[in-house]
């Protein structure tokens, strides 16, 4: 009875390692997405055409493919034409790219969100237009990007598991690995499902705690009843849309 | 250059392109189907429900889809279920998937229905079910559609997730493909115009639903 649980977990250092693995490449393709997503935003909003247009296919012609897909160009296509990339690289690149066209809509909608008449009383305050945007438009913008950022952050995480399949030994192959060796299916993929709740629910608990002491006035109303649950703050917004 | 090969690989492209969408399609009406049910039983807040549909919605959408599917299709063969297809391994994790985000939908659909619309039904004598079926859900239509578009966009580029498990779908053929005739660029580009034509109309029109929402 205990003895599969055993053997599942003598895996613990493979699976330690996995999980490193999988939040490194997390962490450092959301940083690569945000600017990303920062640039397609600005590209968005340029008053040049070209630069709208370049924004434009950048963000129409990731969001309608499928990420795998971009990752296979990155890791199989792109040698072809003299790039090469390793699997973690690749990995990285693919989540990148792929988050920041979804984070370029955001940050857009989150600049586009800041009232006309914000910026209009900041510049007859006499404010330089670089204060307007360092002291007004982009204290709010950020306030109203902050949930849909971190539930992208939350999408790269699970994404990441589709690094697996150029074999990559993060979490999601690490799995498939020691299930071939072990053949104790139930048993080593409920760890690696509870490992990715674990980062998926950490994640948002963090990012909730750190919103509600950032932003004055606190981003979430206070007070017991509307408050979201802990588990309810994973993936709260439908991804996507 | 070398378009000759893929001419001549079109008829394995179009089977990758039927698989993709008998995927896609019964995705779409199991996942509503399922996104349907539990948004309702979540949004009549069922004591004996609560916890249970809970549990499913926080796993199926606080973990990988990908895991999902290699968890059916392994556990699967673990369990002594012998010879489950791809295909079913495949639509089984995809509707559990779609259905837990639908159901979200459908339950913020429900919820922005005034109350007193609920109570005028209960007061005129309808029953549960004819309260749900003649009252509320026509009236989250025009709410509800919008994401639930955007939601099938997301559906179809998560069937791509199925070659991991074997199934033939246009990534998959795409590699067949190539590792007959390489040309892995040219390929690549072929299946990404292809789901992109799929997936841009219906983004076009999730915009549009959304705007006329946004009037109505």
């Amino acid at each position: 009875m205990l003895a599969p649980w055993a053997t599942t977990f003598s895996y613990a250092p493979a699976f330690l390692n996995a999980l490193w693995l999988t939040t490194a490449m997390s962490v450092l393709a959301f940083l690569f997405a945000f600017i990303l997503g920062v640039l397609g935003a600005l590209a968005r909003r340029s008053h040049f055409r070209l630069l709208r247009f370049i924004g434009a296919v950048y963000v129409e012609g990731i969001r309608n493919t499928p990420v795998l897909l971009q990752l296979f160009m990155i890791y199989f296509a792109l040698p072809q034409a003299g790039i090469r990339f390793d699997a973690f690289q690749a990995g990285v690149a693919a989540l990148a790219v792929n988050a920041g066209a979804y984070l370029t809509e955001i940050i857009r909608a989150g600049l586009q969100s800041v009232p006309r008449g914000q910026l209009e009383a900041a510049r007859s305050i006499g404010l330089a237009p670089r204060d307007v945007f360092r002291s007004v438009v982009f204290p709010q913008a950020l306030r109203s990007v902050y949930p849909p950022v971190i539930n992208q952050f939350i999408q790269v995480i699970l994404g990441s598991s589709l690094v697996s399949q150029i074999a990559l030994p993060e979490l999601t192959n690490t799995a498939q690995t020691i299930n071939s060796q072990t053949l104790l299916t139930m048993h080593i993929f409920t760890v690696v499902l509870v490992l990715y709740l674990f980062l998926s629910n950490v994640t948002a608990l963090v990012a909730d705690l750190v919103g509600r002491r950032a932003f004055k006035p606190p981003l979430y109303p206070s007070g017991p009843r509307r408050r979201p649950g802990l588990l309810s703050r994973v993936g709260h917004m439908v991804r996507g849309s | 250059m070398g378009w000759q090969g893929i001419i001549d690989s079109s008829g394995i492209l179009f089977t990758g392109f039927v698989n993709t969408l008998t995927l896609s399609i019964a995705t779409i009406i199991l996942g509503t189907a399922l996104g349907l049910v539990v948004g309702v039983l979540r949004a009549a807040r069922i004591p004996a429900l609560r916890a249970p549909l809970r549990i499913y919605l926080e796993v199926f959408r606080g973990s990988p889809l990908l895991v999902q599917m290699l968890f059916i299709y392994f556990g699967a063969a673990y369990l002594g279920l012998r010879g489950v297809e791809t295909f079913i391994a495949a639509l089984v994790a995809l509707t559990l998937y779609e259905g837990a985000l639908i159901s979200e939908i459908f339950r913020a659909g429900i919820e922005a229905v005034p109350r007193g619309q609920r109570e005028a039904a209960r007061s005129i004598g309808l029953s549960r079910f004819q309260i749900e079926r003649y009252v509320i859900l026509p009236q989250t239509f025009t709410i509800v559609l919008p994401p639930l578009v955007g939601q099938y966009i997301g559906l179809v580029k998560d069937t791509a997730l199925a070659t991991a498990i074997g199934y033939f779908e246009l990534v998959r053929e795409g590699q067949a493909i190539i590792d007959r005739i390489g040309m892995p660029i040219e390929v690549f580009v072929v299946i990404a115009a292809i789901y992109f034509v799929i997936c841009y109309p219906m983004s076009l029109v999730a915009r549009r639903l959304e705007k006329r929402a946004l009037h109505a």
